[in-house]
C-alpha cells in the first residue's frame, strides 16, 4: 500500500514527491513572510499596478477573454488548424461518412 | 442460500426497478422522488463493491438468466449454453465500480441541478436506464445481449441528450447521435449475426472457443472495432462527442463519461476475450494504436482552441481515449508474444485500464465543476466567465484537482497511469510516448487557461450575486474528488488490487471461456 510503483523502467513514489513539495511550500511561505507587512490597506498601496492607468470598476474591462488565449500558438499552426476545423463540419452526414469509411479502410486492411 | 450469488442480477435489477418505478416515486411527491434517485443510486454502486469484492475473492462469477439453476451454464449435457449467461471477472467487475461511482456522483449532483425543470420523473427513469445499459454491457456474457444492453443505454442517451428540448443545440446534437449511434449498432447487430451464423451461438466464452479467422469473422471484427471505437469517442468518429457531452445536462455528461468506457470495455472484451488468441495480424492492434495517437493529438489540439467550457472539456475526453487506446492496443499488439507481454506489453494494459478509472473521476469531476459554473453563473463561454474562484472556493478547489491530475502533473492519479503508457510505448515506438506527452503539455495548457478565465481574475460586476453551489451538488463532486485523492495517495494499492488483477483477466482468455464452458458449477 506504501510501496513504490514500479513501471519496468523506472519507479514513482508518491509520499517522497508529497515531502519534498510539502518542504517546497515551507520555502515559498517563508519568503513570503520576509515581505513587509507595514503598508497602508485600503490605499493605493495596495492597488494592483495597471500601467499607471486607473484601475476599471468592473474586471470584465481589463480581463483578457479565454478567445485571445494562446493566440501565437494557433497562429503558428494556422494551416494545421484550418484543415482540422474543415472536418468538422457539424454535419450528421459526415459523421456517418467518417464512420463508413473509417469501416471500409480497415476492413480492406484485415481483408488483404 | 448466500444471497450474494445473485449479485450479477442484482446489480442489473436494482436501476432497472429504479428507471419503472421513478415515475410511482414521482406521484409521491419531489422528495419521495428525489430520496428514490438516491436510494437507487447508492444501493446500485454498494452492489457494484461487494460484486468487485465477490469476484476478487473467487474468481469470476458466472449467472444463468432463467435457468434451471444460476450456476448451471451448460445444462443436460449442452456443448454450449443457451441461456443468457452473465458472466463477470476482474476487469468487468472493475468497470462496474468505476460506473457506479460516476453514476452516484451524476445522482447527487442532478438533484438541485435539474430541479427548477420539469419532467424530472422521466429525467429519473431515463437516468437509471442508463445506468442499466452501462452496467449491463459490462456484465453480460452474452453478445446479442450486450447488443441489447447498447441499445438501452443509446436510446436512455438520446432522451437524456435533448432533455432540455427547448433549445435547439440540444435538440440537434442528440438527434446527430442517435443518427451515427444506429449505424453504428446495426454494425454491432450484423457482426453478431455472422457469428451466430458461423458457430450457433452468441455466448462470448462459446464462441471464443470455437472461433476460427474466416472471412466472416474478420469482417465481424472490423465491425464490432469500429463501431464500439465509434460509441466511445474515437478520431474520426468523435464528432458527436462535443456536441452530445456539451449540450447534456451536467449529472448526465459526468454518467455519460462512464457510458463510454463501457464501450471501451466492449471493444477490448471483444479483442481480448472473443478474438484473443484467434488474432493473426497486427493489423487491428496497430489500428488501434493509430486511432489512439490521432484520438490524442487532434482531440486536444481542438480543445485548445474552444471558449465553452463542456465543449473543451468533450474534446478533452476524445484526447483521454487516446491514451487508454494507446496502451490497451500496445498490450493487444503483444498478446502472442510471451516476451513482448511480459517487456512492457503488461504495463501497458496496467496504464491503459488505471487511466479508465482515473479518466471516468477526473473527467466526471470536470463535467460536474463545468454544471455548478453554469448553475452559479449563468454562463458556459469562457469569455463570459471570470473571477469565480473568490465565490466558489470548493468549486474552484475541486476543478483544481480534476485539472492537475487531467494535465497528469504528478504527485495525481493521472500521472501514474500515464506514466505507464509513456515508459511502455516508448519500448514499442519512442513517437508513441512522444505523442503522449505533447498531448500532456497541450492538456495542461488548456486547463490552464480555463483556470484562468473562469475562476481568476478580477471579480466581475454581472456575477455579484453569484454563490458557491448547493450542499448536494458540492457532495457530488466531492465523491469524485475523494476518490481521485485516494487513487493519488495509494496508486500501489489501486494497481495491485483493482488494475493487476483486471488486467490478468484481461488477457486470460482461457480463464473466461473455462468459466462457461467448464459448466459454471
Amino acid at each position: 500500500m506504501w510501496s513504490k510503483v514500479y513501471t519496468g523502467f523506472g519507479f514513482w513514489d508518491v509520499y517522497t514527491w508529497i515531502i519534498f513539495f510539502a518542504l517546497a511550500a515551507g520555502l515559498v511561505l517563508w519568503l513570503r513572510s520576509m515581505g513587509r507587512s507595514d503598508y497602508k490597506k485600503g490605499t493605493e498601496q495596495d492597488e494592483i499596478f495597471y500601467g499607471s492607468n486607473e484601475v476599471p470598476e468592473d474586471g470584465e474591462d481589463i480581463q483578457v477573454p479565454a478567445s485571445s488565449a494562446y493566440w501565437g500558438f494557433v497562429e503558428a499552426l494556422q494551416p494545421y488548424y484550418e484543415k482540422l476545423l474543415q472536418i468538422h463540419t457539424g454535419i450528421a452526414n459526415d459523421y456517418v461518412g467518417y464512420l463508413v469509411v473509417t469501416t471500409g479502410i480497415l476492413a480492406v486492411l484485415v481483408l488483404i | 442460500m448466500n444471497w450474494q450469488i445473485h449479485l450479477p442480477a442484482l446489480v442489473l435489477a436494482i436501476p432497472l426497478l429504479g428507471a419503472f418505478a421513478a415515475p410511482l416515486a414521482g406521484l409521491g411527491g419531489k422528495h419521495i422522488r428525489n430520496a428514490w434517485f438516491i436510494f437507487i443510486s447508492v444501493v446500485t454502486t454498494v452492489l457494484t463493491m461487494l460484486l468487485w469484492q465477490k469476484v476478487a475473492a473467487g474468481g469470476p462469477a458466472v449467472y444463468v438468466l432463467g435457468g434451471q439453476a444460476w450456476n448451471l451454464t451448460l445444462p443436460s449435457g449442452l456443448t454450449w449454453p443457451i441461456r443468457i449467461v452473465l458472466e463477470v471477472d476482474a476487469f468487468g467487475a472493475f468497470m462496474a465500480v468505476v460506473g457506479g461511482i460516476v453514476a452516484l456522483a451524476g445522482a447527487f449532483f442532478s438533484l438541485r441541478f435539474m430541479e427548477k425543470f420539469s419532467g424530472l420523473d422521466k429525467f429519473v427513469s431515463l437516468y437509471f436506464l442508463l445506468v442499466t445499459g452501462m452496467l449491463g454491457m459490462e456484465l453480460t456474457g452474452d453478445l446479442f445481449n450486450f447488443f441489447v444492453f447498447l441499445e438501452i443505454a443509446s436510446v436512455a442517451s438520446f432522451g437524456l441528450v435533448a432533455f432540455w428540448r427547448d433549445r435547439p443545440e440540444a435538440v440537434e446534437a442528440s438527434f446527430k447521435y442517435m443518427v451515427i449511434s444506429t449505424v453504428a449498432a446495426m454494425m454491432v447487430l450484423i457482426a453478431i449475426g455472422f457469428l451466430y451464423g458461423r458457430y450457433n451461438a452468441v455466448n462470448m466464452a462459446a464462441v471464443g472457443q470455437m472461433l476460427h479467422m474466416g472471412y466472416a469473422e474478420k469482417i465481424a471484427l472490423v465491425f464490432l472495432v469500429i463501431a464500439l471505437a465509434m460509441k466511445c469517442g474515437t478520431v474520426p468518429m468523435h464528432m458527436w462527442t462535443p456536441d452530445a457531452y456539451t449540450e447534456a445536462p451536467a449529472g448526465v455528461t459526468c454518467l455519460l463519461v462512464g457510458v463510454s468506457q463501457a464501450a471501451l470495455y466492449g471493444l477490448f472484451r471483444v479483442c481480448f476475450s472473443l478474438y484473443g488468441a484467434s488474432l493473426d495480424s497486427v493489423v487491428v492492434p496497430w489500428t488501434i494504436i493509430v486511432m489512439g495517437v490521432l484520438s490524442m493529438f487532434i482531440g486536444v489540439s481542438m480543445a485548445v482552441i474552444q471558449k465553452e467550457i463542456k465543449r473543451l472539456m468533450a474534446y478533452h475526453s476524445v484526447s483521454q481515449i487516446g491514451y487508454i487506446l494507446l496502451g490497451l492496443g500496445v498490450g493487444l499488439l503483444a498478446l502472442r508474444d510471451p516476451q513482448a507481454m511480459a517487456d512492457y506489453g503488461f504495463t501497458a494494459m496496467k496504464g491503459g485500464i488505471y487511466h479508465i478509472i482515473n479518466y471516468t473521476v477526473y473527467k466526471g469531476l470536470l463535467f460536474l465543476t463545468a454544471g455548478a459554473l453554469y448553475y452559479a453563473a449563468g454562463s458556459r463561454n469562457l469569455n463570459e466567465l471570470g473571477g469565480l474562484a473568490r465565490v466558489m472556493p470548493q468549486t474552484t478547489f475541486m476543478f483544481v484537482i480534476a485539472a492537475a491530475a487531467i494535465a497528469g502533473l504528478p504527485p495525481f492519479n493521472g500521472f501514474v497511469s500515464k506514466l505507464l503508457i509513456y515508459e511502455s510505448t516508448f519500448a514499442v515506438y519512442p513517437i508513441l510516448a512522444v505523442m503522449a506527452l505533447v498531448t500532456s503539455v497541450l492538456t495542461l495548457a488548456s486547463f490552464v487557461k480555463v483556470f484562468q478565465t473562469a475562476f481568476l481574475g478580477p471579480a466581475k460586476a454581472k456575477f455579484a450575486h453569484v454563490t458557491e453551489a448547493p450542499g448536494s451538488m458540492i457532495l457530488g463532486m466531492s465523491i469524485l474528488t475523494v476518490v481521485i485523492i485516494g487513487l493519488t495517495l495509494f496508486p500501489t494499492w489501486a494497481l495491485s488490487h483493482l488494475v493487476e488483477p483486471a488486467a490478468k483477466a484481461l488477457v486470460d482468455q482461457a480463464g473466461y471461456i473455462a468459466a462457461v464452458m467448464g459448466g459454471g458449477l
